[in-house]
């Protein structure tokens, strides 16, 4: 029967691909259900204002996991890595800016022009990241143990200290430290140039509820850095159309347009779907790749749900803290600094760590930063093909801007937040307001419309010490099963979290072959 | 502001001045710092037979433990002011009891509120309930479950503060065994607590409150035990393991450990100290400790600030890390790596002390009368989001305008402090931070402003509270520092952050009271388990160095 | 400090021997005399007049009420027809109990719940996807019990209801001296008798109006002591007493399930999901390990080892509450007696006890600890049917 499958994949964003890919490639036969009319999620491209393209809400695919790229032959379907790292520029005001790589050798020149000295720190810096990501990277390429552990586990865990261990006494006990610890103190060890401080920071906030005074946002930083390489060739939309194909050529079949209602369960195991037209399609399982409170708060039938673990999804925190601003320019994006350069990310965070740490203050109290701190992707300087000739795409995420606002998102709120990101934006980029030929502004609330993100979250949940590995989503979710037979989750909201990485839906795949 | 010279009454009882009777001979341990683990470690030393020196630079043993009588009739706690985790068996070990050891017990927790409204929580469970209820139904059931929960977490945490840090880096099979027996009893804690276990260890207070609660105004009091003396805001992640501290001091039976000490925190000490020297512990105050004194990478004694030496087999440090390496040892004597690591350890007071003496008892609008709501501590702290805001000032460089105060009134309940019908009020303010932007030495110039906005404070509930008060003391985090040797004002020895704990306490390796410095020891607050008036730090030290047989 | 319940004015000039505890936070009369003989004697001769006020009550409306509550509870409560009252237990995911009370259908879309603990929360946090309402209307309503022989004399006295008609476990509205009041044929002592619900403004009329009905009948205001021997003879259970609150215990070994403590008989397995059904399910099949049983300690052993100490037998005029410890005839132990009392009116001497389930088949011989003359002895304990005491007119 055309309705009946091994496997009922919900949501076609990059993790229910890549799931439907594995799964699909284990010989299953599978669906995968799309609300939208395009595949992607996150990473779907669309026309903003006449023209002008953007590529969607995650903009950096530096985080794809390679386990991914080659257990699904994404190279045999188009997917090239960046021979080149993509550096990103910090703006100033005065000044030249610092344009930060992760290479230590190219950065320190551009480190030197603010301190020599935090020029020669930086290698023995990024020689320690070096020294400890294969441990990170380790702990986040597996099935999280559960918190009660079994003696599958046990062994998992002495690995996992064991690896440990061997990182050496020094570092060791320098991760153990560092690991709670805030990233203003960490980086206030090894370095003294505020720009540069300020700059290494940033990429540690996006998704979470942290300013760099927090403690615990270290540990935010490793997980984004510790994972990190040159990228795609092509960004998000090469990455989508390989993650597409690949599910097809294994057989695995797309459906658009086709929004779920509910999770069917018969004595509390699954037997299929309610599509939102009230037809069914059947299958023993079915895996979510939505957010784990739109799953089981939205989803699984309430009368189904334990109150213990509506409990530990109702405590999962998804305080969105982010709005993107889509900029359509009639012209290049040329910062004050640096005349004539043409940079495909940027940031604008202050030039000390306390201004991103004002930019967060606001949302603690439900409003959004005045000077917000906006993360730069231009997209259009490796892809002409999104702006008109002549014109670009600039897509910022604009930190900080809660999804609770006081008061609501109102239109005049939401022109309010894209006004100060503008502004911050002139400040070091003076020209570019009135080279502006149309724009969007997604709230928080917008994006949970949008692309169905309770709070507006764009990694489904916050990343956050208390929300990683085996308590993400929480701890009787972190292992892809549920306690629903049958029913699986792999989305951003399942370890190892939240952006273009695939690694939930790959893993959460392999847990459903495993299991059947 | 006047500051009277203080009076010290008891100490002179169990204690000599340094210049009145100098030590003369050779000591088994000098132990430096008269504060409460000094003294508890003293104590127990010589307990063990040891011959034990005990210096203190003060006039008044008891360092942060102090009362003084700093205007005629009133006896102030000046710094600590609540006992909450003193460690039951330190009591009876040492028979504190017998050497004027008493604690009043607190019954009350009042907020009063800006809007005239105010909420008590009491030792009775369905007087509390409905005092809650007017706030949120839903909280008033939820908060006994709280309370079971987190006795629950309190119970597998406390056998940590009982017993050295484990040592992650030690291959010592008996180390791992003592790693895994801490395993085991966390199986036995439930799959509930253990996972709320391990997230209070990252989380904000305000973050674990908000799981449990709806309503801000039972939160913001709440919340403010995550963050007492630490430079962090509520909103901070890792605040909300310090939550469970205080829940400690109600598991220890049939002990109940949250009260004032009778006679004032001082009291406590003197009942350390009149234990010390009757277990035989030679005690003399007005003796500053200028160096220690070395001998290749050993500690031989001390040197006193008039050139004495005086020579032991020990020298064991009461004052908190950075004083003990960077002032008394002397970075010369230090390889760089260590060095360093006591260099980044984080102190940043961010807490002052306003004593107040009072004609009458203070008049709250919101609740009127002296009834049992004032035998309490009062917190004014009327939501999460006041405190994070005071937190944000201080994060930037200055005093709270509207700074978290905690109040204790010792005299309602204990008359002997006070003269008949005034009253000692003692606020607990925070935050102030060491650091203010024009930098710390400019405090002297903040001082009186700081105390303006305190006061300011507490008349937006009390509107008579300038007409009745006779004297006022301010201590701002530079004062603390300057009169109690606390360096930055921390009145933990150093901040309760979690890479600050337990086997990282003051530094990794070196966490079990012994230091690089062969024959020196480490028995404050700076020692595992940290700050409080706990005398555990005192008595594991004391524990480690007998086990160690080097006396 | 408990705050006085709305008929204070009437309790507190009774109580003569100032014996009052705490309830739910309410000052609750124990006994109004020294000794409570007398207001047991008016539950089984007259009738006693009980201040329950400190019940917490929850109003639950809406389309989805029935269905809602037959989610919460262990029993069907779409089977309690309109006018119908329902005992009723309620237990936590695991099958574990929470509290035990009764539901009253007042109609279709309206019931009224009582429970022994603060259970507000509870009930709103599981109300997603059904359409109702819980108010906490606990500090709104005032209630008396009226049990006792004579009550239904009493009553009929006292309001317009048809109560001839009122049958056990129903429910009526009624107007009495001025005031609307809802009757339940309900209460805790085993006997016949009726609760009466009124607006707390309308409180002390509803006492003075019932005392003045009831004085030809043998009314009593009767406290907590005499109603623990009625509800002991009618072998009732009492919650943080013979068993605890899920939500309150430290460890596992503390909780219950129904099974174990005798309401097995407000469960109602086979239906849609209700909260604890999987644990109960499994329990039902693999059976219990506790039961709940009625003990009759032997008299003449009792009185033989009072006799060794040359002593008269002896046992406290007041029902106990401290538990012991029972026993086989090996003397291991198998479970513990958490209440008992003597029975006035049976002439024995009772206990109510949790034991192994394969200890708890009637007759089966245990011992029981007992205290003579600071010995620590054992008597044998019969298990026995509940109720002890079960007169016909209760359901008459």
């Amino acid at each position: 029967m055309a309705n009946n499958f091994d496997v009922i994949v919900i949501g076609a964003g990059h993790n229910g691909l890549a799931a439907a890919a594995a799964l699909a490639k284990g010989g299953r036969k599978v669906v995968v259900l799309e609300r939208r009319a395009h595949v992607g999620g996150l990473a779907a491209g669309e026309e903003f204002a006449p023209g002008y393209k953007t590529l969607g809400l995650l903009l950096d695919t530096h985080g794809v996991r390679r386990e991914a790229v080659d257990s699904l032959d994404l190279a045999d379907h188009g997917l090239k890595l960046q021979d080149a790292e993509t550096p990103v520029y910090a703006a100033q005001e005065k000044g030249p800016g610092l344009l930060l790589y992760r290479d230590s050798a190219k950065a320190a020149p551009e480190i030197a022009k603010h301190s020599e000295k935090d020029a020669k720190s930086y290698v023995e810096f990024r020689a320690f990241v070096e020294r400890i990501t294969p441990f990170v990277a380790g702990v986040l390429a597996c099935q999280p143990p559960s918190i009660v552990p079994t003696a599958c586990d046990l062994v998992k865990l002495a690995k996992t200290g064991l690896s440990l261990r061997l990182l050496g006494e020094k570092d060791m006990l320098e991760l153990l430290r560092i690991g709670p610890m805030c990233i203003a103190d960490w980086l206030g060890d090894w370095f003294e140039s505020d720009l540069l401080k300020t700059a290494l920071a940033a990429p540690a906030f996006p998704g979470t509820f942290m300013g760099p005074w927090s403690a615990g946002s270290v540990a935010t930083w490793l997980l984004g850095e510790c994972s990190a390489h040159n990228g795609v060739a092509g960004g998000p939309a090469a990455l989508t159309k390989a993650l597409e194909a690949a599910a097809k050529a294994h057989g695995a079949e797309v459906r658009l347009n086709t929004p779920v209602r509910s999770i069917r369960l018969k004595a509390g195991t699954v037997t299929g779907v309610t599509l939102e037209d009230g037809s069914e399609l059947h299958a023993p399982v079915v895996l979510s790749s939505l957010d784990p409170k739109r799953t089981f708060l939205g989803l699984v039938p309430p009368t189904e749900l334990s109150m213990e673990l509506e409990r530990q999804v109702r405590v999962f925190k998804t305080r969105g803290t982010a709005a993107k601003l889509s900029l359509a320019l009639k012209a290049p994006l040329e910062f004050a600094g640096r005349k004539g350069e043409r940079f495909a990310a940027a940031r604008v965070c202050g030039e000390r760590i306390d201004d991103l740490e004002k930019s967060f203050d606001a949302v603690k109290y439900r409003r959004f930063s005045e000077k917000p701190y906006l993360e730069i992707r231009v997209p259009s300087v490796s892809d002409a093909s999104l702006a008109p000739a002549g014109g670009h795409v600039v897509e910022v995420l604009v930190h900080f801007a809660p999804h609770n606002l006081e008061g609501g998102w109102t239109p005049e709120s939401a022109k309010a937040l894209a006004e100060a990101a503008l502004n911050v934006l002139e400040r070091v980029a003076p020209g570019t307001r009135a080279n502006v030929v149309g724009q969007e502004l997604l709230t928080p609330v917008d994006l949970e419309s949008r692309y169905g993100l309770t709070g507006g979250h764009i990694y489904h949940g916050e990343h956050a010490l208390d929300q990683v590995y085996s308590l993400r989503p929480s701890v009787d979710l972190s292992r892809y099963a549920t306690p629903f037979p049958g029913l699986f989750i792999g989305g951003s909201g399942s370890h190892p979290g939240g952006g273009l990485t695939c690694a939930p839906g790959t893993l959460a795949a392999a847990a459903v072959l495993k299991a059947s | 502001m006047t500051t009277t010279t203080a009076v010290p009454l008891v100490t002179e009882q169990v204690a000599s001045k340094y210049k009145d009777a100098k030590p003369t001979g050779e000591y088994d341990a000098i132990v430096v710092g008269g504060g409460h683990n000094g003294l508890i470690c003293a104590a127990y030393m010589a307990k063990a037979g040891k011959k034990v020196l005990l210096l203190e630079r003060r006039h008044v043993l008891g360092g942060a433990a102090v009362t003084e009588e700093v205007f005629p009739g009133f006896k102030f706690s000046v710094c600590s002011y609540v006992v909450s985790l003193f460690r039951p068996h330190i009591i009876r070990d040492l028979e504190l009891p017998k050497f004027g050891y008493q604690v009043l017990p607190l019954d009350c927790s009042f907020l009063p509120l800006p809007n005239g409204d105010s909420l008590a929580r009491w030792g009775d469970g369905e007087r509390t309930r409905r005092e809650i209820a007017r706030f949120s139904k839903k909280d008033s059931e939820v908060y006994p479950e709280f309370g079971k929960a987190m006795m629950q977490m309190a119970r597998f945490a406390k056998p940590l503060i009982d017993s050295p840090a484990p040592a992650p880096e030690s291959l010592n099979p008996l180390e791992l065994l003592d790693i895994l027996q801490v395993g085991e009893r966390f199986k036995n804690l439930g799959k509930d607590n253990q996972t709320r276990l391990v997230k209070m260890m990252t989380m904000s207070a305000a973050d674990f409150l908000d799981e449990w609660f709806e309503s801000d105004t039972l939160k913001g009091p709440m919340s403010v035990s995550g963050i007492i003396g630490t430079f962090q805001g509520v909103r901070s992640p890792g605040t909300a393991y310090v939550l469970l501290h205080h829940y400690m001091g109600e598991i220890d039976g049939a002990f109940r450990s949250w009260g004032f000490a009778k006679g004032g925190t001082g009291a406590i000490s003197m009942a350390c100290a009149g234990a010390a020297k009757h277990l035989g512990v030679e005690i003399r105050t007005e003796a500053a400790v200028a160096k220690i004194l070395m001998k290749g990478n050993s500690a031989r004694g001390v040197v006193m600030a008039n050139g004495d030496e005086i020579r032991a087999k020990i020298v064991v440090s009461g004052v908190d890390p950075r004083l003990t390496f960077m002032g008394l040892v002397g970075e010369e004597h230090l390889d760089g790596e260590f060095a360093t690591q006591i260099k980044r350890y984080k102190f940043r007071g961010s807490s002052g002390k306003v004593n107040l003496a009072l004609d009458r008892f203070p008049n709250f609008t919101c609740r009127p009368g002296d009834g049992n709501h004032l035998r309490g501590d009062i917190a004014i702290v009327p939501s999460m989001d006041y405190v994070e805001k005071a937190f944000d000032e201080a994060k930037y460089g200055d005093f709270s305008r509207r700074p978290y105060i905690n109040i204790v009134i010792p005299s309602l309940t204990d008359p002997s402090v006070a003269p008949p019908g005034k009253h000692v009020m003692s606020c607990f303010v925070q935050y102030a931070p060491y650091n203010i932007k024009e930098g710390p030495s400019h405090w002297p110039q903040r001082r009186e402003a700081f105390g303006e906005t305190v006061i300011d404070t507490i008349e937006e509930y009390v509107p008579n509270i300038r007409q009745t008060i006779l004297h006022k003391q301010v201590l701002s985090p530079w004062d603390l520092e300057k009169d109690f040797g606390l360096t930055e004002g921390n009145i933990f020895h150093g901040e309760l952050s979690l890479e600050q704990l337990a086997f990282q306490r003051p530094t990794a390796k070196w966490s079990r009271y012994r230091t690089p410095v062969d024959n020196l020891y480490l028995c404050g607050s700076g020692a595992h388990p940290g700050g409080g008036i706990m005398g555990a730090p005192g008595e594991l030290a004391s524990k480690e160095i007998l086990k160690s047989g080097a006396i | 400090m408990p705050v006085p319940t709305p008929f204070h004015p009437r309790t507190s000039a009774l109580c003569t021997s100032y014996r009052w505890k705490q309830w739910s936070g309410y000052h609750a009369v124990c006994s109004y005399e020294t000794c409570h003989e007398r207001e047991y004697n008016a539950f089984r001769q007259g009738a006693g007049l009980l201040d329950v006020t400190p019940l917490f009550k929850y109003e639950v409306r809406g389309k989805g009420a029935a269905d809602f509550l037959s989610h919460v509870l262990t029993k069907d409560a779409r089977k309690v027809k309109v006018g119908q009252v329902s005992y009723v237990s309620w237990t936590d995911d695991k099958g574990k109990m929470l509290d035990d009370g009764t539901i009253t259908r007042i109609a279709d879309d309206h019931f009224r719940m009582t429970a022994a603990l603060p259970t507000y929360y509870w009930l709103e946090k599981n109300r997603r996807g059904y359409d109702v309402t819980v108010s906490d209307v606990s500090d709104q309503i005032a209630t008396l019990a009226l049990q006792g022989p004579t009550s239904r004399a009493i009553l009929k006295k006292a309001c317009d209801a048809d109560l001839d008609k009122l049958g056990f476990f129903k429910t009526t509205a009624c107007r009495m001296d001025g005031f609307e009041a809802r009757i339940t044929r309900t209460g805790y002592t085993g006997d016949l008798g009726y609760e009466v619900w009124v607006k707390n403004a309308d409180a002390l009329k509803l006492w003075d109006h019932l005392m003045d009905a009831g004085k030809d009948h043998g009314i009593e205001a009767a406290g907590l002591d005499a109603l623990d021997i009625t509800r002991i003879e009618a072998g009732f259970i009492l919650l943080d007493v013979d068993y605890f609150s899920a939500k309150d215990c430290l460890i596992e070994a503390r909780k219950s399930t129904p099974y174990e403590i005798g309401l097995g008989w407000t469960v109602n397995l086979d239906r849609e999901p209700f909260i604890g059904q999987a644990a109960l399910k499994a329990e039902k099949a693999k059976g219990s390990k506790w039961a709940f049983v009625g003990l009759d300690i032997d008299w003449l052993e009792l009185e033989a080892l009072y006799l060794a100490q040359d002593l008269p037998p002896s046992v406290p005029g007041a029902a106990w509450r401290t538990a012991v410890p029972v026993f086989d005839q090996d003397m291991g132990q198998v479970g513990q007696a958490t209440s008992g009392a003597w029975s006035p009116i049976l002439k024995k001497n009772l206990a109510l006890a949790t034991v192994l389930n394969e200890h708890s088949k009637p007759g089966t011989k245990l011992r029981i600890e007992t205290t003579v003359e600071f010995k620590r002895q054992s008597v044998t304990a019969t298990v026995v049917e509940k109720p002890f005491f079960n007169p016909e007119r209760k359901r008459a």
